[in-house]
């Protein structure tokens, strides 16, 4: 049988790949927001899994908002992207440095 | 399930805020360029009538309703309508600063009232899923206002770099939750709070899950090391924007940190009660020490919030009843102070000039003395010099921290807080004693004057009489 | 090994593999796809974990509205890839280490000594007759209904935010308003007769 710890695991990989995508494309704005797609997705696959475990319908409920949520995300982030290459012309985020931050 | 209509009474005001924010977005569609002075209208009036709403729906007991998503107490009461009085005042000081750069258009105020919207949802949410979506409301409505200015090339990668680190924050914090949901079974504050004290301290994955709670806090706060964001969107954003995000959600974030850490996760005070104090040394030392060395005004403003947010942390550590009322004391004289500092930025601003360098502030007292007195009594203020508020709020958080035996940690806040007097100072000194660059006078709306008056001298009158203030924020959490 | 286990294992390594695959390729197209491919073998581990519902919906709203979103701004953006390719490298190590720490430590809190089948066993499937759909509306629509409108207000945000950042009307854009074509008249608007001063007469050879 599949334990609950073999789902979490499976999340944790996928949050950690996340983690690690954002470090290594701080270059390549367009990546990020995947990455963000993908630690979303990872935390969903923890909520799906202890609602299964748990046998409670709340956990399912979170993801359902976590979705909708990361769609509207997705839309305006996209949306200051297209602002972003408009005015630049590069989505690298190394030539990103009006701000020195 | 029955539906009770009389549920939604405690929630009149979010409800009249959407509507509010709807109205604005048809009216909107009607209206030929040089009407739009009307949204602003709709908008300020329309803020005024929700915190009559509030107060006239407020006080009396704790109510839970919607299912138990929704809580009114007197900390909602009191936070909601703070929320909607600073955010009147940020919409009242930008009206010109709008019309010069061609954004005095529906979509800021819709945008503007949506995120007051999501912040009232926050402080009064009552279960993880809700607090997250107020959150995610406020958060979604600020990234667009960020980039507002389509043309401004800083202000779009302001924008980008506050979307990615924003999301990112509220990744972990989501992170965390899912763990707190596998650790007690639950996602509404009371049943975990039950579940956290049952269990005690032992259960790893809650205190796992909490460490990634405290992050996505600390991220939508602004805390060191999580203040990657706070610099570059200050300086890019447009400086209405930047007096809308530095003021109001910061007591929104206040109320988060209270939701989830105290009424949800308050039986893990010890866990994370090491982690604030982390997180707070590291604010106070590097928001005032890298502030000194600024010269662009709103990156110096930027790091001064990280200061603060450190000192609204302290508050926070004492984890007693006392020391949360000081820490919402403190949030909101911020909240005030910062919109009054930024409404002087604004009015300084004219078409084709924008005031955001110290040396724009030079002089100022020559050209208008007012404005000077207000922005020097702002940054007593910021510094804690007495008799101002910010003195009273910075005592009543050392005071908070002293009482639970944390000595070490005041004796730290107070060090860092004097070398911070130093940068709010040297703007003093730029006002009164050096020449002024150019002579042009201030020209202001009466009403932007009139708010602006009232928003400095509150901080003396505050300062005086702070018994107001201090006894409704002691009553929250009585 | 039962043929849930199979599944599991092999969705769960294809899930994973192409999560590394989207945050090292180069080229945005093809990230956009592994993470198509990511959504679509997740949406298998969910079916296992009888979330019918959500699976679906991965599929319909993510992979289909949202990803063909991404895949759209790509290719609008038209990205240079050779200035892309530079200094992947050096972030690499530094990467990598955090992502093994985060994941030791994870490993460690979720492993099977707190989530092994003994702490949580194995629920007993669900009876044929229910359905994840119904239980889910239901709930939806009664004890979070407060959720639910807020979730309406961060799609009402979404619209407009996204159309005052993108749509504007450049001065220089030429567009063609039929309303005018129809209006157009032969005399005034299309044909103007401009007359000249006669100029003296060419002589003649």
């Amino acid at each position: 049988m599949i334990a609950l710890s073999d789902f979490l695991i499976l999340g944790g990989l996928l949050f950690s790949i996340a983690v690690a995508g954002i470090f290594l494309n701080r270059k390549n704005v367009i990546i990020l927001l995947m990455c963000i797609e993908l630690m979303l997705l990872a935390v969903n696959m923890n909520f799906v899994a202890f609602s299964h475990f748990l046998q409670d319908t709340a956990g399912q409920i979170y993801v359902f908002f976590i979705l909708t949520v990361a769609a509207a995300e997705a839309a305006i982030g996209l949306a200051i992207l297209v602002v972003l290459f408009r005015s630049r012309q590069t989505i690298n985020v190394q030539d990103l440095d009006t701000l020195k931050g | 399930m029955d539906f009770n209509a009389a549920e939604l009474i405690p929630v009149l005001p979010e409800i009249f805020i959407l509507v509010l924010a709807s109205t604005v977005l048809l009216v909107d569609l009607y209206l030929r360029d040089d009407q739009r002075g009307l949204n602003h209208g709709i908008t300020l009036v329309g803020l005024l009538i929700g915190i009559g709403l509030i107060l006239a729906l407020g006080g009396g007991e704790r109510q839970i309703v919607l299912s138990g998503s929704f809580v009114r107490d007197p900390m909602s009461d009191t936070l909601n309508a703070i929320i909607l009085l600073v955010a009147f005042l940020a919409f009242a000081y930008s009206k010109d600063y709008l019309r010069d750069r061609n954004m005095l258009v529906g979509e800021y105020y819709v945008l503007g009232l949506f995120a007051v919207l999501g912040m009232m949802i926050m402080v009064s949410a009552n279960t993880f899923l809700v607090a997250y979506l107020g959150l995610e409301l406020l958060a979604l409505s600020l990234y667009p206002m960020v980039a507002f200015d389509r043309d401004s090339k800083a202000g779009a990668e302001a924008a980008m770099k506050y979307f990615v680190l924003g999301a990112l924050g509220s990744g972990m914090l989501l992170y965390g939750i899912s763990m707190v949901y596998g650790g007690t079974g639950a996602l509404d504050f009371p049943t975990v709070a039950a579940s956290v004290a049952d269990q005690g301290l032992d259960n790893k994955v809650l205190v796992f899950g909490l460490a990634f709670v405290v992050i996505g806090v600390a991220f939508k706060f602004g805390a060191v090391p999580f203040h990657m964001w706070v610099p570059d969107t200050y300086q890019g954003a447009p400086t209405s924007v930047v007096l809308f995000l530095s003021s109001a959600p910061k007591i929104a974030a206040f109320a988060l940190a209270i939701r989830l850490m105290v009424d949800g996760l308050g039986g893990l005070h010890a866990d994370w009660q090491g982690m604030l104090i982390i997180l707070a040394v590291l604010s106070m030392g590097l928001g005032n020490l890298v502030a000194i060395a600024q010269t662009n005004l709103k990156r110096m403003l930027a790091y001064s919030t990280i200061s603060h947010v450190g000192f609204i942390f302290l508050g926070l550590i004492a984890g007693t009843a006392q020391g949360y009322a000081a820490a919402m004391f403190y949030a909101i004289v911020y909240a005030l102070m910062a919109a009054g500092a930024f409404g002087v930025l604004l009015l300084l601003s004219r078409k084709g000039f924008e005031a955001e360098n110290l040396d724009d502030l030079k002089g100022l007292n020559e050209r208008d003395s007012w404005y000077a007195a207000m922005m020097a009594l702002l940054m007593f203020s910021m510094a804690g010099v007495p008799p101002t508020v910010g003195f009273m709020a910075k005592l009543l958080v050392l005071e908070a921290v002293v009482r639970v035996d944390l000595v070490w940690l005041a004796v730290v806040a107070v060090a860092f807080s004097i070398i911070g007097a130093f940068y709010y100072l040297r703007v003093i000194k730029l006002m009164y004693f050096d020449k002024p660059t150019t002579l042009e006078p201030i020209t202001v709306g009466a009403g932007a004057r009139v708010a602006l008056s009232v928003n400095g001298l509150a901080m003396l009158v505050l300062g005086l009489f702070p018994a107001g203030l201090l006894g409704i924020c002691q009553a929250a959490f009585a | 090994m039962g043929f849930e286990k199979f599944l599991f294992y092999v969705f769960a390594a294809i899930t994973v593999v192409s999560a590394g695959m989207v945050v090292t390729r180069r080229n945005p197209v093809h990230a956009v796809l592994y993470l198509v491919l990511c959504f679509a073998a997740t949406a298998v581990l969910w079916m296992l974990l009888e979330a019918e519902f959500l699976a679906i919906v991965l599929v319909l709203v993510y992979v289909g509205a949202v990803m063909v979103l991404f895949l759209f701004v790509v290719m609008m953006l038209d990205v240079d890839q050779a200035a892309l390719k530079a200094q992947f490298i050096r972030f690499l190590p530094l990467g990598l280490a955090i992502a093994l720490v985060m994941l030791a430590l994870i490993v460690l809190v979720v492993g099977p000594a707190n989530f092994g089948l003994e702490q949580f066993a194995k629920p007993a499937p669900a009876p044929a007759d229910y359905s994840n759909t119904e239980s889910l509306g239901k709930l939806l629509y009664t004890v979070y209904v407060y959720p639910f409108e807020i979730a309406s207000v961060i799609l009402l945000v979404a619209i407009v935010a996204a159309i005052r950042l993108t749509l504007r009307r450049r001065p220089d854009t030429k567009y063609i308003d039929p309303a005018k074509q129809v209006r157009v008249r032969k005399g005034p608007d299309r044909i103007r007769i401009v007359k000249m001063p006669v100029e003296g007469k060419v002589e003649a050879e």
